[in-house]
This record gives structure tokens, sequence and C-alpha cells, in this order.
């Protein structure tokens, strides 16, 4: 039954790089496929900043690892659930939270943490966020925000800030973004937190809490994307938009997410938003 | 027992007899009595039902319920299973057994919704990209959209793959007098599983025409399953052998299997000049026509097709062999008539084969195929 004995052969990879070589010793080696490193993120992308915290959050919970199922939507963040040793689905594009909704319905027993980026989970996928929101459906959501659609070529989100360019807004962006904790929580979420990959600690324990709460609990992450966004925006590296998030963002728990908009400059709003005592949908079920 | 029953009551006995334990759906006219009886049902069984933000979201909650091993169906008619096209592939592509009811009305778009028709016949072929093959049943009263429905899910569990029961809106919402003790009850099937010990590898067949063993999301073995062309351990590959091999298998897995899916009931009293193919609703009146051509003294005999994909093709080849008219009446333009042409070309001597067609949203009559029976 043990995981932990099993050994993963290497398998073919697709870009044709050499496995990596990672110390046997790694406090996370036992929650990732060793095999599937490394990984295709750019240098400077926040996406393994935020699994390193994610998986933190899952060794600190004590949560049973065979009992957590990760499913992913399309985009950089999807690629997250093939790298991680835990059961996952990789669905089709914008679909992650009805599947996620299914497998939790059919084996409530299980962890159920939708791990995808603001394109997939917002855009195509929006209706299926503010519905299970609304059910305060038992899931864990974690939404990487770069403000951008990375695998597919910079293109416009519905988080990209106004006049922001994007390869599909080579005027800049004419659309008004989304405010996802604000989404979030006027949906209905039971949890909405809100960190940048700068807050490692923070974010850690952020997500550490919403795998503990019963309903719908949402983590956005703030993200750098270098390549696209920042390299279009002003912020050619990842570490400018470290810099960037470190001299903009202003700590605020419990702050009304209405307020917390992110703009092309201004501060960003990060902390707890929402942490609420609320039915869920398997509570509601049960009685 | 004699009862009044529906074809959507019918359907949802048949499943609850079949083990389906998980029902996700979205309201649609003319589906969504099964809707309402699947949410009622399940839960007095210790099953799920749940009605969706939208079709899209429907179908994927089953999908999701059915890789921790939940037996899931879903109902739609002609504009839901659109929305459901992505995720077919999905069902598809993933190996998920799922089974999806299509209650045809008139299209296209919204169309219809309360007008009858079997416009989605060729829809339910090839509604999902790519061109694989699909599995549909196609009943022609309640006693068969009981029986079918548990073949349905038989199938969709040992071919690990959606099968869709194409039914119309009379055969859903019109009662029917059905003697219930006559209902046929077929021995359930259940997806292969994996043991619990040893290496579990959730793609991995030993020939391209097997299923491969399941092991649930949650269970024994890490698992990981996708939307994507991937090699055996479920991880993307774009390498062209492991490609062809994925392609291969989930065409194989279906054809190489055909026989097992010829579902049909050939009525041939006596080597007849005209034989008459029909399905779903059509069918009934198909068979009106020829009890009442009989009687008049022409020799005629019917074929009615329950399993509409993969198409029958050996069933019909030993139906239409020797004969010199095939007439193939359906609520459409002629789609599965496509199919008939393609089975008479090969034929020696080869068949005339005409259509009787309606797409008013009224059903054919048995008059109407009876006048083309010489």
């Amino acid at each position: 039954m043990g995981r932990q004995g099993e050994t993963i052969e290497p398998v073919e990879r697709m870009d044709g790089h050499e496995l990596a070589e990672t110390s046997p010793h790694h406090p996370m080696d036992r929650l990732l496929r060793r095999d599937r490193l490394p990984h295709i993120w750019c240098p400077g992308c926040g996406l393994g900043t935020a699994l390193n915290c994610f998986l933190g959050a899952v060794i600190q919970s004590k949560l049973d690892v065979d009992q957590i199922a990760i499913v992913s939507g399309i985009g950089c963040s999807g690629r997250v659930a093939g790298y991680v040793a835990m059961d996952s689905f990789h669905t089709t594009h914008g679909r992650a939270i009805p599947f996620a909704t299914g497998l939790k319905l059919a084996n409530p027993k299980l962890k159920v943490v939708v791990f995808s980026g603001d394109g997939d989970l917002i855009a195509i996928g929006g209706n299926h966020f503010i519905h299970a929101a609304r059910r305060n459906m038992d899931l864990t959501v974690i939404c990487v925000n770069n403000f951008i659609y990375g695998m597919t070529g910079g293109q416009l989100a519905p988080t990209t800030p106004t006049e922001a360019r994007t390869s599909t807004s080579p005027y800049g962006n004419r659309d008004h973004p989304f405010n996802l904790a604000y989404l979030a929580a006027a949906s209905g979420a039971a949890y909405v937190a809100r960190w940048t990959t700068l807050h490692v600690r923070r974010l850690q324990r952020a997500i550490g809490e919403a795998l503990q709460k019963p309903g719908f609990s949402f983590v956005e992450v703030i993200s750098p994307c270098p390549t696209l966004y920042g390299r279009w925006n002003k912020q050619k590296t990842g570490l400018e938009q470290m810099a960037f998030y470190k001299e903009h963002s202003v700590i605020q728990h419990g702050a009304d997410p209405r307020q917390a908009d992110i703009g092309l400059t201004g501060q960003i709003v990060v902390g707890k938003f929402v942490d609420v005592e609320k039915p869920s949908y398997l509570e509601l079920q049960r009685r | 027992m004699r009862e009044f029953m529906d074809g959507a009551e019918a359907i949802t006995r048949g499943a609850l007899a079949a083990g389906c334990n998980f029902f996700a759906g979205y309201p649609i006219t003319p589906a969504t009595p099964i809707l309402l009886r699947m949410l009622r049902e399940l839960p007095k069984i210790g099953g799920v039902g749940i009605q969706g933000e939208d079709e899209i979201a429907s179908i994927g909650m089953c999908i999701g319920a059915a890789m921790t091993g939940a037996k899931a169906m879903t109902a739609t008619s002609g504009p839901g299973l659109s929305l459901y096209s992505e995720n077919i592939g999905l069902g598809i592509m993933g190996e998920v057994p799922l089974v999806i009811v299509d209650v045809m009305r008139l299209g296209p778009a919204t169309g219809g919704a309360t007008t009858v028709a079997q416009g989605d016949v060729q829809f339910l072929r090839w509604g999902t990209s790519g061109g694989f093959p699909v599995i549909a049943l196609c009943p022609t009263n309640a006693a068969e959209c009981y029986a079918l429905t548990q073949r349905a899910f038989n199938f969709a569990e040992r071919f690990r793959t959606p099968v869709f029961i194409a039914t119309d809106k009379e055969m859903i919402s019109a009662q029917q007098s059905v003697e219930t003790s006559t209902f046929e009850n077929i021995p359930i099937a259940d997806r292969a599983r994996a043991p619990a010990e040893g290496e579990f590898v959730p793609y991995r067949v030993k020939r391209l025409a097997d299923t491969p063993l399941f092991s649930p999301i949650g269970g024994a073995h890490l698992v990981r399953f996708t939307t994507s062309m991937h090699g055996e351990r479920g991880i993307l590959t774009k390498k062209p052998s492991n490609v062809n091999k994925t392609s291969r298998h989930l065409y194989e897995k279906i054809e190489a299997h055909r026989a097992e899916f010829e579902l049909v009931a050939f009525d041939a009293p006596e080597r007849a000049p005209t034989v008459v193919v029909s399905y779903g609703i059509t069918a009934r009146s198909m068979i009106e026509a020829a009890r009442d051509a009989r009687a008049a003294g022409k020799k005629v005999s019917t074929l009615t097709v329950h399993s509409l994909w993969p198409v029958p093709a050996r069933a019909l080849r030993d139906a239409l062999r020797g004969a010199t008219r095939v007439v193939v009446p359906e609520l459409n333009f002629g789609q599965y008539r496509l199919e008939i042409e393609r089975i008479a070309l090969a034929l020696d001597p080869r068949p005339q084969v005409i259509g009787v067609n309606r797409v008013d949203g009224e059903l054919i009559t048995p008059g109407e195929i009876e006048e083309q029976i010489l």
C-alpha cells in the first residue's frame, strides 16, 4: 500500500532534458515525482515557490498524503498536478473545479485541492469558480495569479490590470480586471487569503489554514511571470517583480476585499480577508 | 405487474439496477424528468445526485466521481450535448466509464425544446474532436430503456469509455403501459481493478485492444489521470510511437470488440425483397407498418438497430443480403441511411436504399412507411 517504498522509474521526457540530479535528502522528495523534474517553469516564475509552500503546508498539516487529490486545469499552473506524488487529475481547460467536485462528492474522505491559474480558473472556468464558492463546496482552491496566460503566449487574462500590455492587448488592456479575493468572498467562500510569492511563510500558513477549513477555501498567490507579463510591463526579471511586491504589498488582515483591487501600479493588499463559519455543502448534505 | 411508465422512469430504474450511484445534470427539456428522478432516488441508496451550474460542470462532476470508482450517469438534450462535447473527449482520452443519455429534440441550437427528432445520430458519433469510436445504444420502448441502460453501464465499465443512450422526447415523456415483470435484468459488470499490491501503471495495457486496469483516486495506488495525449503513466507525450500506441489503443479497444456491440432485432418470418431498418421511436412505426403490410399480403422484414454505434455491420449485412429494397425511416435528413448505404454498396445484388424522413417535429406514421413497402 505504501507509496514511499514505490520505485518510480525514469520515463521518457517530451523535451529531451536529462533527469534532474536531486538530493536524496530534500525534505519535499516524498511529495514530488522526482522522475518528472526539472520542471518546465521559466527562471523567475513563482510557480515553484507556490508549489513549495503548498507542499510545506501539506507536511505541516499532517494530512494523509494518500487521501489528497490534486486537480488542475490547463496552463503552466496545471503542470503542478504532474509533479506531485499524490493522486492527480489533469483535466480540460477551465474545468478543474467540476471534476474536483465530483471527486469530493463521490469520496468525501478525500482532501481535494484544485491548483490552477487565473486564466483557467477565472476566465474559461469562472462560472464553476463562483458556483463552487456559492455552494461552499468542500474544496481548497489555490489560484496562482500571474495576471496573464503564460503557456499559450502571454494573452490577456481576466486579472490583467487595466492598461497592461499583453500579446492580445498590444495597445494596453481596456478591460477592468477581476479582483479575485473580492470575487471569491462575494460568491460565498468560507476562507479567502491573498499572498505574493514573496511572503513564503505567510503563504504556507494560509494554505495550511485553507486545507483545514471545511467548505470552500481560496488562496490567491500573486506570482511573477517575467517572461511575459513582466517583460511587457516594465518588470523585466523575476527579481524586479519580487522587488515590486516588496515595495507595494500592504498586509491588512480582515481588509474589505472590495478595497483590494490590484492595478498596474499601486499597492497590493495581502492578508487573510475572510475566515467565517458557515455550513459547507457536505455538512448540509449530511443533515 | 402492469405499470404506467415513461422512458425517463425506465432509464432511471435501469440505471439503479446497474449500480449507478452518481448523477449530475442540468435542467433541459426533454431530459429533465431523468434529472428529477435521479436526484430523488439516489440519496435513498446512499448515492449522490447534484444539479450542476451548467452542462459542462455536470459532465465534469460525473467524470470526477467516476474516477473515484462511482458509476456515473448524466442526461441532456442537443444543446447540452453540444456543451458536453469537450468532456466527452476527456472521457475517451482519460478512459472514464460514464453513461450519457441524449434525449433528442429538434435542432439545431435551441431548436424545438418540446419537439421530437432523431437529429443527433451522427452528432453522437462525431460530436467530439479526434474522431475516436464511441458506443451508442438506442431503445425503442420502456422495457428496452430499462435493459439497454444496464447494458450501457456494463459497456462503460468494461471498456472505460462514455456510452450514449440515444432516446428522444417521445420515448422519455410518453407514458406507456408496460409489463414490468418481463423487464430484463442484466448481470452487472464492474471495471477490472488493479490488485492492491504491486506496481500500478494507470494506462498500461498488454494488447492494444485491452482496457487498462483501474485504481481509484484515493485508493491503494498513486494514480494520475489526464485529458491530454499520454503514455502509459498518464504523463504528457509527443513521442510519435507513444502517441500512436495510445491512439490505436483507444480505437482498437472498441473496434476490436465490435461483435459485442451488435444489438439488433431482426424480424424476418420469410425471405422478403424489402427490409425496413429503423431505430428508437421510429422503429415502433416500422413494426406497425410491417404488421399492416403483411396483413395486406406483402413480404417485408424489419431490422431494429439497438446499437447505433459502432454500426452493427455484420447483422446489417446478413439482414440486407438478397433484398432489393431497403427502407430507412428516421426523424432527420437521413443520417443513419448513410451507414446503411455503406453496407448496401458492398452487397451483390446491391439493394436500393430509400429514406423516409420527417424534420417537422411529427412522428413518422406507420402508413408513411407502409407506402414504401412494395
